[in-house]
């Protein structure tokens, strides 16, 4: 696990943003629009830039990075964020598992004892809750549906993005819990708000 | 011009990365969704199938023979070269375009629309093991199964209605089935059904993958679409096989048996 360097260069409209958190950090990146906000979070989760983009994640630049060596970057990144949804046609269980169940690791059991676990912990009825389609919950349980199945994985970087859009006064209590679990999954993960400047 | 090269070059494509990537399907999640196209396609669609392929077996006996004044042989083989080689495979090949096609078009057009493949991409899921291999993997099986269950079925209605249009008893026509049937026969339609479920999972899950954009609108446009190449695709097959098989082959078009 390293310290985050992130550098995203955007030529338009322009903008720069130059992030660099000793490992275990909280950090709060304000983008100018929603539009800057998701190309930057595309970028990082892509470990990829497009045409008129610049990126360097953990120091390294990702238009030169073999794809191989793209692919383990980008396994250091999640993000909670409304560009990486639920499957529709699974149930909130089967898309929590899902990438653990693809890749193999770590075990169902242990991924449905740990999802049960978080849960419970952010107040929800873990047997209703995974039962249900994605359709069928609320905005505050897909975001805990789409949280724990990237806890699972627990990530180096854990990218919050705008995690209290939409959300009530008392739905943001929940998610305010977290970064709480993220650092008890992950005590040194390095955790990345990013939100839109006229949020903040 | 450019996108018709574009679409069968994206098909090979898609067809190679499939079959490079079968051994996949031992992954539990890949397992499961190749399960659930197999029950969707093959067993919920076989309840509607014994009605119409009974029907279908019956009704072409019916006017065959009539039209052409059959006896024993000649409904026999109207019985094995159009019910048993072409009807059955066909017929399968239609229900599974209007069940499965039209399903899997839209759902994958839907996926790509609302950003679940983008989805299914940042968590390290390749698109081409966890969407398209389970469908067309799938879809092969299925049709297969529907292929025989539609031969079977067809067949038997014909023996079963023939004895009331010409003098032949149910027992007479079965042994003289038998006599004729020979194994090329099965493996026509075998491979056919395989190939016909093989284009249609293919060409719509293409489809699905590469809407025209990322809009609502572009779903129906996309099942559209798929649908039309899937028919058009099948029925290619099926005049390609036949010339290939029995006119090249044996060197006599649709002959049944010497």
């Amino acid at each position: 696990m390293t310290d985050l360097a992130v550098r995203y260069k955007r030529k338009t409209p322009r903008h720069e943003i130059q992030v660099s958190a000793p490992r275990g950090a909280v950090t709060h990146v304000h983008l100018p629009d929603d539009n800057a906000k998701a190309h930057f979070v595309t970028a990082l989760l892509k470990a990829r830039c497009e045409p008129g983009e610049e990126l360097e994640i953990f120091g390294e630049p990702a238009a030169t990075a073999a794809p191989k060596r793209r692919e383990k970057l980008r396994m250091r990144v999640g993000a909670v964020s409304p560009i990486v949804g639920l499957m529709s046609n699974l149930n909130a269980w089967e898309n929590i598992a899902l990438p653990a169940a693809y890749h193999g690791a770590p075990p169902l059991p242990e991924v449905a004892q740990f999802a049960t676990d978080v849960l419970t912990k952010l107040g929800a009825e873990p047997d209703y809750f995974f039962a249900r389609l994605p359709d069928e919950l609320g905005l505050l349980e897909r975001k805990m549906a789409s949280f724990v199945r990237l806890l699972v994985a627990a990530p180096e970087v854990m990218v919050f993005d705008a995690l209290e859009d939409g959300l009530s006064y008392a739905e943001c209590k929940h998610v305010a819990r977290f970064e709480g679990e993220y650092r008890a999954r992950q005590p040194n993960g390095t955790v990345l708000y990013v939100d839109t400047r006229e949020d903040s | 011009m450019l996108q018709a090269l574009r679409e069968i070059e994206g098909g090979i494509q898609l067809s190679l990365n499939v079959a490079a990537r079968l051994p996949q399907l031992r992954r539990g999640p890949i397992l499961e969704s190749f399960l659930r196209q197999v029950y969707f396609t093959g067993v919920t669609a076989a309840g509607g199938v014994i009605p119409r392929a009974c029907g279908l077996g019956v009704i072409i006996i019916a006017v065959m023979i009539n039209m052409l004044d059959a006896d024993v042989d000649l409904a026999v083989k109207i019985l094995l070269l159009l019910v048993f080689r072409e009807v059955g495979p066909l017929a399968a090949a239609i229900v599974v375009i209007l069940r499965t096609g039209t399903a899997v078009s839209a759902e994958m057009a839907m996926m790509r629309v609302s950003g679940q493949t983008r989805a299914l991409r940042y968590l390290g899921i390749d698109l081409y093991d966890y969407l398209v291999l389970p469908r067309v993997a799938g879809c092969m099986l299925a049709t297969l199964a529907l292929t025989f269950y539609v031969q079977f079925l067809a067949v038997l209605g014909g023996l079963v209605l023939s004895p009331f249009i010409i003098e032949a008893s149910f027992w007479e026509l079965t042994n003289r089935l038998f006599e004729l049937f020979t194994p090329v026969d099965f493996f026509y339609s075998t491979v056919k059904s395989l190939l016909f479920g093989f284009a249609i999972s293919a060409c719509c899950c293409w489809h699905g993958l590469n809407p025209p954009d990322l809009t609502n609108n572009a779903v129906p446009k996309v099942v559209t679409k798929a649908v039309t190449q899937s028919m058009m695709l099948v029925l290619l097959i099926n005049a390609v096989f036949a010339y290939v098989v029995f006119g090249i082959l044996f060197f006599g078009l649709v002959k049944a048996n010497a």
